[in-house]
């Protein structure tokens, strides 16, 4: 699983978070109290601008701290009702459509269809959910401008407030609910679209023996959804198949002698959750010299770095807090290592690395364990308590090579000369256990609903100030925005290849080599300023946008990796952090928006 | 603002402006206005005179360019005055997904106003309007009188103590009207100030005390009905069973004491008057055709 940043403890993130949050609102306040002050001041005078703001925020203080629950529940209950009736069952039927035939056009030949369903299920469900709650969060306070039925509303004892949280609260009432209905049919569709068997016939069944007597059973099974798998039996009659497609099948014999029926158990090794201890990731370069990174191979995306094969180059993996009492028998390890081959060779070989345990405090090591590096595959190492050091003396996991601390390190380096391993830090773990994969789809589909509850917020906003078609333009690009807030932040850098936006559609335009630099002159100084000007924009622009793109955590449970609670409570942080200044902000619109205009 | 004033506008103006800020419509030029507690309330004009603007003001759905206005003693724009006030629309702008019980009762809880309340409430006002029989209809399949109805019953659910009331006979048929004429004479029987616009000179004739005309977004009069409609300098009578002789005898009367005699002849009623004579007529003898006896 790829992990750009690093995860963080939830206490220093919230640190961090709060830190920047009460910057950029304070900002904001302070910038919309002088725009308000200004604007004041040039049409009525700068008394009556004081006088006017002073009493505004007063006002603000009063309808903030007393929203009736009673009249929000029934705005909300008015919004539930015009939903139903509005696009909530489009939303029913297009999600059933595409669950009923979108199912055909998955690939059963993957190599992992578990990732291929679950893959599908959230990214229809969160595609159809955010498409849902923008057209519902922002058509409706438009529409009820439109046909005036805001009249009957506003001339009641409803405060600003009161009516934007009702709209609000509920969407998100009808947003929550169908987000269960798509998270219980997705899931029914994941296990039953992934649930098999594999007929056995007795005829390709063969006994093994090994010269002394019968040890087992061999045979393979038959081809169902497009692949089969063998299998071994022992003389106890249980055993289990080979791999294929991401899992395999417990087998068992029922009956004796020509009775004898071969029964094959549900899938195994799909939907599961791991929960991993991520380690720090450090190199060392072919010459064995502490390294900042490995080498690079030429690829554009710089997450992972490479190590050369038949030299010192290393790559080492620190591990914390790791106990006796939790692995009492030894370390699972799994490594998802990228190959690099700068020869083919024998493509059909695996490139050989090699494995050390390190005590990161005696220097005690461990002696090489041979293992081969397969692509695109994640690979099972486990490290018994019983080891050898490079001169044969026995080692013990937990006394000798992992501190008091809990402290150990792990090195790697690829065997095969002139082959490279390519490494991020989180393709190395310890698989500490394996959480509830029903738990891990239900955090998975949290995250979704975060982002729902702030898109859903940010529609209201806009539709409190804006008409119908540029509230769902602002909403849309703030959707955009949110998801290529990565993009953003690049944008922002001076560094970037090609200079700023300006600069890049001239070079576009002109057919201008990234490089090339451009001539001093006032043409030159006219984009680098624009740019700047940009850039400037854009920077505060990625401390307002939410990242929608952080709270999507369905490569986690399409991986099979556990989404770490402390995540699941970032994400809900962030989004109340984000929901409750767009609900101000969308009040303070509508409160100074003259409805019968 | 003394307690038996209700509505005080002062120099109340307001100018509609297009996106750039430029001037756009003089909508109303210093309205100064006092409606007192109890009475009926007239806005009375053209199309474009300024009295829905007015409405709109008092109620807070726009913000005054210059002047104030102040509702129950609460400037138009503070939201708690709307705890005492009922609005009815010109159009009955209701949620047509709605039937009527749940239509009055979201109003109602609007209001904070108690589950039973609003149930009670809501029941009383559905048979004060004559919408019993469709209270689980909903509102897309009425028609605009009883949307009409039913938007006088929202207008109702808090019991207001100032009603206000835009165009309140429009799409209403005679009877309705009538109806609603009633009902506005009864608010007032029990002590609520009702103001209503409307261009129907003889709606406004018959139920309200004082008038305001507006033009062009001016005041151009204001008073009580039954002095501004009174002609100072002519004397009416109305006599019935009186013969050909004694008439022409006063008409020498009036000339004798040089009277100018304007007209003399058999009075008519209005044609609502008629209408609701003979809708009645039609009601106690149904299948009989009443028109004749009326002179066809």
């Amino acid at each position: 699983m790829v992990l750009e940043t690093e995860p963080m403890p939830f206490l220093p993130w919230l640190a961090g978070a709060a830190d920047e949050w009460w910057k950029v609102v304070l900002g904001l306040t302070v910038l919309g109290l002088l725009l308000a002050l200004l604007v004041r001041a040039v049409r009525y005078g700068p008394v009556d601008a004081v006088r006017t703001v002073g009493r505004g925020i007063w006002t603000t203080i009063v309808d903030l701290t007393r929203i009736s629950p009673r009249r929000v529940l029934a705005l909300a209950w008015l919004a539930r009702r015009e939903a139903l009736h509005r696009w909530v069952l489009m939303a029913f039927v297009l999600f059933s459509l595409l669950l009923l035939f979108g199912a055909w056009f998955l690939d059963e030949l993957s190599n992992d269809p578990s990732r291929l369903y679950l893959a599908f299920v959230l990214e229809m469900s969160r595609g159809l959910l955010l498409l849902l709650a923008l057209v519902l969060s922002v058509a409706s306070i438009p529409a009820d401008l439109a046909q005036r039925t805001i009249f009957t509303i506003v001339t009641k004892p409803v405060r600003a407030s009161e009516l934007v949280l009702g709209r609000m609260l509920g969407f998100w009432m009808v947003g929550t609910a169908m987000l269960l209905f798509f998270g219980i049919v997705g899931y029914v569709v994941v296990m039953r679209g992934l649930t098999h068997t594999h007929e056995i016939l007795p005829t390709k069944v063969e006994s093994v023996s090994d010269g002394t007597g019968t040890t087992g059973k061999t045979g393979i099974t038959e081809t169902t959804r497009r692949h089969l798998h063998n299998f071994d039996i022992d003389n106890e009659g249980r055993g289990r198949t080979t791999p294929a497609q991401g899992h395999w099948h417990e087998v068992h014999v029922e009956g004796k002698g020509d009775a004898a029926k071969y029964v094959l158990g549900p899938p195994q090794g799909w939907l599961q959750a791991r929960v991993p201890i991520w380690g720090k990731l450090r190199f060392k370069d072919r010459a064995g010299a502490d390294a900042a990174e490995g080498v690079s191979v030429g690829e554009e995306w710089a997450y992972r770095s490479y190590i050369e094969g038949g030299t010192l180059a290393t790559a080492i993996w620190r591990f914390e807090g790791l106990r006796e009492r939790d692995f009492p028998e030894g370390l699972p390890l799994e490594l998802t290592i990228r190959v690099f081959r700068t020869y083919k060779g024998d493509i059909v070989s695996a490139v050989q690395g090699g494995l050390r345990v390190r005590n990161p405090e005696t220097g005690e090591v461990s002696a090489e364990r041979s293992f081969p590096a397969r692509e695109f595959t994640t690979d099972s190492q486990f490290i018994p308590r019983k080891l050898f050091d490079p001169e044969g003396k026995p080692l013990d996991l937990f006394e000798d090579l992992i501190t008091p601390a809990g402290a150990v390190e792990i090195e790697l380096q690829c065997v095969t000369p002139s082959q490279y391993f390519g490494m991020a830090q989180p393709d190395v773990y310890v698989r500490a256990r394996d959480g509830s994969f029903t738990l891990n789809y239900v955090k998975c589909y949290l995250g979704i609903w975060f982002q729902m509850l702030m898109l859903t917020a940010v529609g209201v906003m806009f539709s409190t100030f804006l008409n119908l078609p540029v509230a769902l333009l602002a909403t849309i690009g703030t959707l955009l925005g949110g998801y290529k807030l990565d993009y953003i932040r690049e944008l922002t850098s001076p560094q970037m290849v090609g200079g700023g936006p300006v600069e890049q559609i001239v070079r576009l335009f002109t057919r201008m080599n990234q490089t090339t630099k451009f001539e001093e002159g006032t043409q030159r100084n006219v984009i680098m300023m624009i740019d700047d000007a940009l850039r400037w924009i854009f920077t505060r622009l990625t401390h307002v946008l939410p990242d929608f793109g952080a709270l999507s955590d369905s490569s986690f449970v399409a991986d099979g990796f556990d989404i770490p609670a402390a995540r699941v409570l970032e994400h809900g942080v962030s989004a109340l952090a984000f929901i409750v200044p767009v609900f101000i902000a969308g009040y303070l619109m509508f409160r100074t928006r003259e409805v019968a205009r | 603002m003394s307690d038996d004033v209700v509505i005080e506008t002062r120099n109340l103006s307001k100018v509609y402006r297009d996106f750039w800020g430029r001037q756009k419509v003089r909508a109303l030029k210093a309205l100064d206005l006092e409606v007192r507690r109890g009475e009926i309330f007239g806005l009375l004009g053209p199309n474009g005179s300024g009295k829905t603007t007015t409405m709109k003001l008092l109620l807070g759905l726009l913000f005054p360019t210059g002047g104030e206005a102040l509702v129950l003693g609460k400037p138009a724009t503070d939201v708690t005055k709307n705890e005492r006030i009922g609005y009815l629309p010109e159009e009955s702008y209701l949620y047509r997904f709605l039937n009527a019980e749940e239509t009055l009762d979201f109003y109602g809880r609007l209001f904070d106003m108690p589950a039973h309340r609003r149930r009670r409430r809501a029941a009383e006002l559905i048979e004060l309007v004559g919408l019993g029989g469709a209270k689980r209809r909903q509102l897309r399949e009425y028609s605009k009188g009883m949307s009409r109805r039913l938007g006088l019953a929202q207008t109702l659910i808090n019991d207001p103590e100032l009603v206000l009331l835009d165009e309140p006979t429009s799409g209403l048929d005679p009877i309705g009207t009538r109806e609603m004429k009633d009902l506005i004479l009864d608010l007032k029987s029990q002590g609520k100030t009702v103001v209503l616009s409307s261009h129907q000179l003889a709606d406004v004739e018959d139920v309200c005390d004082r008038i305001a005309i507006l033009h062009l977004g001016e005041l151009k009069e204001l008073g009580r009905v039954d002095s501004l409609l009174k002609v100072q300098d002519e004397v009416e009578f109305r006599v019935a069973g009186l013969s050909p002789a004694a008439q022409q005898e006063i008409t020498e009367v009036i000339r004798r004491h040089h009277g100018t005699l304007v007209s003399m002849e058999s009075p008519t009623m209005t044609l609502e008057e008629l209408f609701l004579k003979i809708v009645a007529e039609s009601e106690a003898h149904p299948g009989r055709r009443v028109m004749g006896s009326h002179g066809s």
